[in-house]
């Protein structure tokens, strides 16, 4: 591996998280961000030497991952039935459409603090849900609530986490190193 | 089938984990169409919902596991291609569920952990690693002092020679040797038998000594329950000993006949120490080896992101380049590791030539195997005669050597040996292919565990490689994710076949 090549890879995981921002905006469909984010790394490196590293690389990132994330995007949706399709297609141009840049890099520092201040029940559900990766029928059998409230229940905590990060922005947000 | 909702909550929710029937993904559609701010909300949703996940996917410790069978919900990191396979396969009277992984319940048989050794040697057929869990059944220590946790709580430190069985969480049988005990409240009642009675602690601190005709049971702290064979029940009390021979006399607990179980902190560390001292001797006696291609110490310092390649006489095969990992700390404190957690990480390698025998050997830490193929080294695609050293999902140990010059391809395996009870330890990983031999051998710590036939030989090519990951080389469309869970701290690559002994010497 080239000096270069070792360059690029340290610089694109420096802007890792901007580029899953964009991969979310261009592709909004559960679990698509990280297999864009994989792919557009090795997109990357594979074509390094093309790559002026002393430049901004944001704007090459951005073009790369919306290119990866579109086909990525057609591939993942494509098999799915027709009324699918088209809601998956609608959700994907609000999310393009909307003119507020991606927040991703900014808000995932912040989310990990508002994370530590969920009650404890709220806490509970992101462990099962998010740690544990358990679905939300099996979680409603355990906890003995119905499958619709832990649904509903696992909405409110995001709510409230959007709330916290809302509130650290407008405060300024703390340093992170 | 479930009951269609009407609620854009539990649509949202639904749509999150990917399991929207035909009906619902309709609703949604029409809820969405009708309303602007519910479409804000859903992207709103999808964000925190992503973050989220990345979160929690990196937590480097998750919480104990929920009593709960997990049924994984997720597709996150299931290759876009196998996602596609499955959407297509997996249709449910009217739904397009991908449908979730039932993964069959892991059991285990482990009664104990053993969580310490010092200069430990066993005999006897077991010979467990520090870390290892410990199922029901003899252990015979030679030498050397092994600490011992049952899983109800009690700590029981045995220094050899001894013979210790395990018969359950909560007890042992001690036929020889000298063992000290500790007792907290959860594990009253902890039981250990012996030739000449059986003690039952209550919650205490006490030490058995076996090696004199007699037997001696001596209580530190609290209290015991002696049951000599054929006689009535002797209650113990702090600072008192007794004869299991003689139970008529009570003597006064001698700490200092136990004082070769203390200290066991500091006797640790110091054998860590000179752990860590011979490996640096004999690390270093490779590297002048004619046919060593790549030794990788990982002893680079912390702020470097190049590991160097110390094979004296391969000036050819350049140092790897760290990308994404981690540094941590290794076998002993003071050895140096990388830590493979996320789908980026990956150390880039690039081996000139084509090679007919090769050994590979690494010493790893394997946290758990979340993929279909976890990557040790793998060259870049598959083809020509690249190498692929892997462990896959159910624990076999394989080596894939992809077709040349019109041979086919063809897989190496184990039988599933690197199975959960061997996660969280170092383990060390061989295997040569062996042209003169016709086979592919593979070993663990040291013992060889599997030969497989590979009746064509032809060269092997690895031009470019990655530890821990791998990448399609280059081919469009998307990369299937194979990267490695746990711990690195050394790599050895030979163009020749090393023997049983050297790869003994290599796995002490």
């Amino acid at each position: 591996m080239t000096s270069h090549e070792t360059r690029a890879a340290q610089l694109f995981l420096a802007h890792h998280d901007f580029v899953k921002g964009v991969a979310l905006k261009y592709a909004p469909w559960p679990g698509l961000m990280e297999d864009i984010a994989q792919q557009v790394f090795l997109e990357f490196i594979g074509k390094e030497q093309r790559w002026d590293l002393e430049r901004d690389l944001r704007p090459l990132l951005a073009t790369m991952t919306r290119h990866v994330a579109m086909r990525l995007w057609r591939e993942r949706t494509r098999e799915k039935p027709e009324v699918v399709q088209k809601l998956a297609e609608h959700i994907r141009q609000l999310a393009e459409e909307r003119d507020a840049e991606p927040r991703y890099e900014t808000e995932i520092g912040l989310l990990r603090e508002c994370l530590q201040k969920l009650p404890e029940k709220s806490r509970e559900l992101v462990q099962l849900y998010y740690y544990h990766d358990i679905a939300t029928p099996e979680i409603a059998g355990q906890l003995a609530m119905k499958a619709d409230t832990v649904c509903r229940a696992l909405s409110r905590v995001r709510d409230k986490l959007r709330e916290c990060i809302q509130r650290q922005i407008q405060k300024g947000g703390p340093v992170h190193a | 089938m479930r009951e269609p909702t009407q609620d854009p909550e539990v649509l949202i929710q639904h749509y999150l984990e990917d399991r929207l029937t035909e009906t619902e993904a309709g609703a949604l559609l029409a809820m969405l169409q009708a309303d602007p701010a519910l479409a804000q909300r859903l992207t709103e949703q999808l964000n925190l919902d992503a973050m989220l996940s990345e979160v929690s996917a990196g937590a480097t410790a998750a919480p104990a596991a929920p009593v709960l069978r997990p049924v994984l919900r997720r597709t996150r990191w299931l290759p876009v291609a196998l996602a596609a396979a499955a959407a297509a396969c997996v249709t449910l009277a009217g739904t397009w569920l991908i449908r979730p992984t039932h993964d069959a319940e892991a059991t285990t048989n482990a009664v104990a952990v053993l969580m310490r050794g010092v200069n430990a040697e066993w005999e006897g057929g077991r010979s467990p690693l520090v870390g290892t869990p410990l199922t029901p059944g003899l252990l015979r220590l030679k030498r050397g002092l092994a600490q011992i946790e049952f899983y109800q709580g009690a700590r029981v430190t045995v220094e050899g020679p001894a013979e210790l069985e395990l018969l359950s969480a909560s007890e042992a049988r001690c036929t020889s040797g000298r063992l000290s005990a500790h007792v907290p409240p959860q594990a009253r009642g902890f039981r250990i038998q012996t030739p000449k009675g059986t003690v039952v602690d209550l919650g205490t601190d006490f030490g058995l000594d076996l090696n004199t005709p007699e037997a001696q049971v001596h209580v530190f702290k609290g209290e015991v329950e002696l049951h000599p064979g054929g006689s009535a029940m002797q209650p113990l009390k702090e600072g008192e000993a007794m004869l299991l021979a003689d139970t008529a006399r009570r003597l006064a607990a001698d700490q200092r006949a136990f004082a070769s179980l203390e200290n066991l902190d500091e006797r640790t560390a110091e054998s860590q120490r000179m752990a860590f001292e011979d490996w640096l001797k004999s690390a270093a006696s490779w590297n002048a080896d004619p046919t060593l291609l790549l030794h990788l110490d990982f002893q680079d310092s912390s702020h470097t992101r190049t590991l160097l390649n110390h094979a004296l006489l391969s000036p050819g095969v350049p140092a790897g380049s760290i990308v994404g990992c981690q540094w941590t700390q290794g076998r002993w404190p003071g050895k140096r590791a990388l830590e493979f957690r996320n789908v980026s990480d990956r150390v880039r390698l690039s081996i000139p030539g084509e090679h007919e025998a090769l050994t590979l050997a690494a010493w790893v830490r394997v946290d758990g195997l979340d993929r279909a193929f976890n990557s040790l080294f793998m060259v870049e695609g598959y083809k020509n005669g690249a190498v692929h050293w892997q462990i896959t999902r159910d624990g076999k140990l394989r080596l894939g050597l992809a077709g040349r010059l019109g041979h086919p391809g063809r897989d190496h395996d184990t039988e599933a040996i690197l199975t959960p009870e061997r996660f969280g330890q170092w383990l060390h990983l061989a295997t040569c292919v062996d042209p003169a031999a016709k086979e592919v051998r593979h070993y663990l710590n040291g013992s060889l565990t599997a030969r497989v036939s590979r009746p064509v030989m032809f060269p092997l090519r690895m031009p470019l490689a990655e530890l821990g990951n791998w990448n399609n080389g280059g081919h469009g469309g998307a990369t299937e994710i194979r990267h490695f869970s746990g711990l690195m701290d050394e790599f050895l690559l030979f163009r020749r076949v090393l023997s049983e002994a050297e790869i003994r010497r290599l796995a002490r």
